[in-house]
């Protein structure tokens, strides 16, 4: 009954860790990957506003029965506050408990009981909300989003009850797990509080912001973010428009505007020198090196370049850090490079490793450190390029190949690129990238003067008091 | 993305009414429109001359291939006593071939932007591979060169042994595997589908056996290639062709298996898991083969039953009564004859009261007319999630493969949803009472049968085994591994100490503990005290050794309350330990037990836990295994002990180099700190999960 038991998951790509021979895959003589090219991953769409604000932006679908309804609020972390951390994503909690003609879990029964799912999320520019619903829902998935987006109930109770949960969330995701405090943490050293709280300042909140905050704050936040005029709606699949139209007509046109939300400001330099942290971590039983770079905002022309360096160096079995430092090294448990870039400001690029037994977090820096100045001295190969761009364009289709995949793609470009219209053109941006960009952006943003680096050591969990009897 | 953890609330009956203005924005919800139909592209599909089933779905919208090439070389045709042999082979598969070694394939495919993988399970062995549509040739080629020319290099047979081994032994520790493994057994007996690798039968297996198998069974009579997604079929038949060139056979014709055996009444297979704080438990039997039309009714019946959050089983076992984080039930399908079952994990101490209680909704369902709502809620949920499964050209190709491989008919995918929709309450009803046998239900229950044995047997008769499948007597409950070697001390830790510590909650010290080493008279003492809340809990326990090895002789123990006091004499020897003993319960109670019981030679008391650990030879990566009795609980448990460090370590008391030495398999994991110099003491100790730390001060 049980097939064959399988280890902890494993990336796909696992084979190569398998293999003592990982080192001929570097030198093994084999064909050079092939060069794709073509127009793949285009979506037709159409646009509407209504006159309250509201965008709508659709693409049809009838290859199979099912509809996205996709709302994005352009409200996130970077709306907040100082002493008010954390509350966008209170907010999105709060959406969830009911409005003026949808009891408290209501929403998840609707949609559960018409084979639909949904879900929500908080991010630091945007906070969004979706179903994927069969087709004939499309009116449910739709008057569910109005109902909440016009009367969301709002009351002492439910925001006790959400506070309280948002709490335990913190505890059970960052507060008790190995690294994560360090790391949301981290992403902010790279910003100055004073000139850009908007990413000085981490998501999740402080226990102190979330137990501040009132129930005028909630009101207060509502009437700012949480109107037509500040939201899209992206809605992909099996319907006909003038249904679409209708309906968004119907439910959203009466939802009155509100004021423009104010601005968000943050100023930041490059390269303003290397800065350095120890910290130790409650869970964590290996030491751990985090590194921070700043990298410019998502619009930005040097992104895909950035992209690309992001696979070479720290995706995958054949990644420059997985061969070097986790492989022939044998120092990392686990290690990668990964970017926050879905922001209009500023993003950040972190190297990270997980130390094996027995290295210190400083060996563990003094071999990643080189892998990322490797392609500030030496580039990259054609073939490390051609390949990123291959495991990219695939990544690309793939993330196109469902309703809620191209609704959110859309979103994407509505809020972080000049037009939606480069949904269809942003591929060939990345077919585009030479190697010499590569070096160029890796010498740019992998400047050790752009570097927050830090060292995690562990350290046992202990109330150890103080010159105690 | 995060998902959310739902916990409905009431049950939403109401249906949707209309709306009660169509210009203004509607105070109920709309009533869905008309259901589209699925529009599902012909499926070509043609035997070519060599017996190869290929059929092809042409889907244009994505530039995106997936293939699947299933053969029936699953686990059911794995030889007897090398169980695990199709699994091998499916993981070995892409680790070589003629024309390229497994970093060379891997390379080829992943630097194409695609994946390639094989899997077995029961029934079939399939390779899967994806591709963007202008990599389809380069797909194929891999295809053809994994499934039929592949090398099977010995030093990746050993790798991919040892792997095997590692996550069977991880597996094996997991209470939820166990009783899959058992209740599989039990449903199919010498059938091929009751049985499951082991270690013995993963080290059986040589290279010939993975030829051979290779060989004789990946061949395409009988075999079926699905490709989905941006390609024609005359370019899918052209790439077939050349992958597949000469290649012929069919594999050998396989006795037809051992019928599973018929099972007279209900009963319960136990498998004892010393210590376990939770019961596993799956109940249900046999049911249809995989075309019968019963599946419709029974499907929404099961999901009804435990098809989820909304469904009886989870209502009720979890959000009414507390006694567990889950419970469903499921339909399953095999090639030949499939089963149900339904799951729960429960507490320990609600096992039998979810026992019956999940047998009482079995009996309820197969007798009383189920209610519209449910039965609605159910079709909304099975019709209307459908769509979202074929979605994706993956999707696709996995459904087409799915209902071919299984015969589930041509039109299955095209009428799921409307044979789904036509179920009646009355037919989903009967279906449930033909499909789940209440008279002759397999019940498997993995959990601490020291504390429930009796318990389940009021229920139905029980049969009760270790995790190895030896049966057991009620009176021998011996712990899994116990093995008859005393756990050796290092007599250099008996000489007197004593340590205070204090203990605290959350920043504040709520008490305090004094652990004492010392001789009187014939026996060396390890006697502790401990006072929590100002004499809200009062704790005393010693415990008489013997002087030259540290084996425990007699344990004392006085519980204290404001409201009771719980004693508990125990002694050991001459392979028992007997007396009595008194735990109190949370709620007030006491919970009185005369002990008399045969334990493994060099069983330790659960009292003297830390005078042990710190006695322990300790050393750096050492693992230590150890039987202990827990007189308050009339149970045998298994503790193993894993040191690390030494490390420097700041207490109250001082710093210190102190080894780290974690302990598992007792109710609640502890971490203890032990310092290196004799004699060792203990410096700290947390609890898993819990907000004590109890730290020396002197």
């Amino acid at each position: 009954m049980t097939p064959l038991p399988r280890g902890p998951r494993r990336p796909r790509a696992d084979w190569l860790r398998s293999s003592a021979l990982v080192g001929a895959l570097l030198t093994a003589a084999a064909a050079a990957p092939p060069r794709l090219a073509g127009q793949v991953g285009r979506i037709t769409y159409e646009a509407f506003s209504l006159p309250n604000g509201l965008r709508v932006v659709y693409a049809i679908d009838h290859t199979t029965p099912v509809v996205t309804v996709d709302l994005w609020y352009y409200v996130g972390a970077r709306n907040e506050q100082p002493g008010r951390g954390g509350f966008a994503h209170l907010f999105e909690h709060l959406m969830f408990e009911g409005s003026a003609h949808v009891k408290k879990s209501a929403h998840f029964q609707w949609i559960e009981r018409a084979g639909g799912t949904l879900n929500g999320s908080t991010h630091d520019d945007y906070t969004n909300y979706y179903e994927t619903v069969p087709s004939n829902r499309l009116n449910l998935a739709l008057w569910l989003e109005a109902d909440r987006m016009r009367s969301l109930t709002v009351t002492q109770a439910n925001l006790e009850n959400q506070r309280a949960t948002v709490k335990e969330e913190k505890r059970l995701r960052v507060d008790n797990q190995p690294y994560a405090p360090t790391f949301r943490d981290g992403v902010t050293w790279a910003f100055d509080s004073a000139s850009c709280f908007a990413y000085a300042h981490p998501g999740i909140g402080t226990m102190g912001d979330l137990d501040a905050a009132q129930l005028a704050d909630v009101q207060a936040f509502l009437a700012t973010y949480y109107a037509p005029n500040n939201a899209t709606l992206a809605v992909v699949g099996d319907f006909r428009p003038a249904e679409l139209r209708r309906l968004v007509n119907q439910y959203f046109a009466d939802i009155p505007r509100h004021p423009a939300p104010p601005p968000v400001r943050c100023d930041f330099r490059f390269s303003p020198g290397t800065l350095r942290r120890a910290v130790t971590d409650a869970h964590a039983t290996l030491p751990a090196l985090l590194r921070f770079y700043r990298l410019p905002p998502h619009a930005d022309v040097d992104t895909p370049a950035l992209t690309l360096l992001t696979t070479i160096l720290g995706e995958g079995e054949s990644s420059r850090l997985n061969v070097g430092v986790a492989r022939r090294a044998a120092a990392a448990e686990e290690t990668g490079v990964f970017r926050l870039e879905d922001r209009r400001g500023p993003g950040v690029l972190v190297a990270y490793g997980i130390a094996n037994q027995g290295v210190s977090a400083e060996r563990l820096d003094s071999l990643i450190a080189p892998e990322l100045d490797s392609v500030r001295r030496g580039g990259v190969t054609a073939d490390e390029l051609t390949r990123a761009q291959n495991q990219f364009r695939a990544s690309f289709v793939h993330g196109r190949e469902t309703t809620l995949g191209r609704a959110e793609a859309l979103q994407h470009y509505g809020l972080f690129h000049a037009s939606v219209a480069e949904v269809n053109s942003d591929l060939e941006r990345y077919l585009a990238v030479s190697t010499a960009d590569l070096a160029r952006v890796a010498r740019q943003y992998l400047d050790p003067a752009n570097a927050v680096v830090v060292l995690v050591r562990p350290q046992p969990a202990a109330p150890a008091p103080a010159g105690a009897p | 993305m995060r998902t959310r953890a739902w916990i409905p609330t009431l049950l939403l009956a109401a249906a949707p009414l209309f709306s009660l203005d169509a210009q203004g924005f509607p105070s109920q919800p709309p009533r869905p429109t008309r259901l589209s139909p699925v529009r599902f592209p012909p499926v070509p599909e043609a035997t070519l001359p060599n017996g190869l089933e290929l059929a092809v779905i042409e889907r244009h919208e994505q530039p995106v291939v997936s293939m699947t090439l299933s053969f029936r070389a699953g686990s059911s045709v794995d030889p007897a006593g090398k169980e695990g042999l199709s699994a091998l082979v499916a993981e070995l598969l892409s680790k070589g071939a003629a024309s390229r070694n497994a970093e060379q394939i891997a390379a080829a495919i992943e630097g194409a932007g695609g994946s390639l993988a094989a899997t077995s399970e029961e029934d079939f062995l399939t390779v899967a591979v994806d591709a963007l549509s202008d990599q389809v040739p380069l797909a194929f080629e891999l295809l053809g060169d994994v499934t039929r020319h592949s090398t099977f290099p010995a030093s990746e047979l050993e790798l991919a042994r040892m792997r095997a081994v590692s996550a069977l032994t991880l597996e094996l520790s997991q209470p939820a595997a166990v009783a899959g493994r058992f209740f599989a057994a039990e449903l199919y007996g010498r059938h091929p589908y009751g049985r499951s690798p082991t270690r013995e039968s993963y080290q059986r297996i040589s290279r010939d056996d993975v030829t051979q198998f290779a060989a004789q069974r990946l061949r395409p009579g009988g075999a079926l290639l699905v490709v989905a997604g941006d390609v024609t079929e005359a370019q899918a038949r052209d790439l077939v062709h050349q992958a597949f060139a000469d290649w012929h056979g069919a594999p050998p014709h396989s006795t037809a298996p051992a019928a599973p055996p018929a099972k007279p009444a209900t009963d319960i297979l136990l498998v004892h898991r010393p210590g376990s704080a939770q019961s596993h438990i799956v109940v249900g039997n046999t049911t249809i083969g995989p075309a019968d039309p019963t599946y419709y009714p029974a499907r929404v019946a099961t999901q009804v039953l435990g098809g989820g959050a909304d469904a009886r089983l989870f209502q009720i076992l979890r959000e009414q009564r507390g006694w567990t984080y889950g419970a469903y039930a499921a339909l399953h399908r095999y090639r030949g004859l499939g089963y149900w079952d339904a799951t729960a994990e429960v507490r320990t101490d609600v096992t039998d009261s979810a026992l019956a209680e999940l047998l009482e909704q079995v009996d309820r369902i197969r007798t009383t007319t189920i209610p519209d709502s449910e039965v609605a809620a159910a079709k909304g949920y099975l019709v209307g999630s459908f769509p979202r499964t074929i979605e994706t050209a993956n999707q696709i190709a996995t459904q087409v493969a799915t209902a071919k491989l299984l015969g589930l008919g041509d039109d299955y995918l095209r009428r799921y949803r409307e044979r789904l929709s036509a179920v009646t309450a009355r037919a989903a009803q009967a279906a449930a009472g033909r499909l789940y046998r209440r008279r002759a239900l397999t019940i498997v229950v993995v959990g601490d049968a020291a504390r429930i044995t009796d318990r389940l047997q009021a229920i139905a008769p029980v049969r009760l085994i270790d995790l190895e499948g030896h049966p057991l007597t009620a009176a021998e409950l011996r712990p899994l591994g116990a093995s008859s070697a005393r756990p050796v001390l290092d007599t250099a830790q008996f000489a007197a100490h004593r340590d205070s510590s204090r203990v605290w909650l959350q920043g504040k010290v709520v008490g305090f503990l004094v652990a004492e080493v010392r001789r009187a008279g014939d026996s060396l003492v390890y006697a502790e005290h401990s006072n929590l809340g100002n004499g809200a809990l009062d704790q005393l326990a010693t415990v008489l050794l013997d002087p030259a090895d540290g084996a425990v002789r007699q344990v004392d123990q006085v519980i204290r309350r404001p409201t009771l006091t719980a004693d508990t004499h125990v002694s050991y020897g001459g392979g028992r330990v007997h007396g009595h003993s008194a735990a109190p319960q949370e709620d007030g109670t006491v919970k009185r037990y005369a002990i008399d019981t045969a334990v493994p030679p060099g069983t330790m008391d659960e009292s003297a836990v830390p005078f042990v650990v710190a006695a322990l030879p300790l050393a750096p990566g050492k693992v230590f295994t150890l039987n202990f009795f827990a007189p308050l609980e009339n149970a045998q448990r298994v503790l193993t002990f894993r040191v690390s460090g030494p490390d420097t370590l700041t207490v109250a008391a001082g710093t210190y180099r102190a080894y780290r030495v974690d302990g598992t398999g007792s109710l609640v994991p502890s971490t203890r700190y032990v310092s290196t110099e004799t004699p060792r003491r203990v410096l700290k100790t947390e609890f898993l999960g819990q907000p004590f730390v109890v730290e020396l001060v002197k």
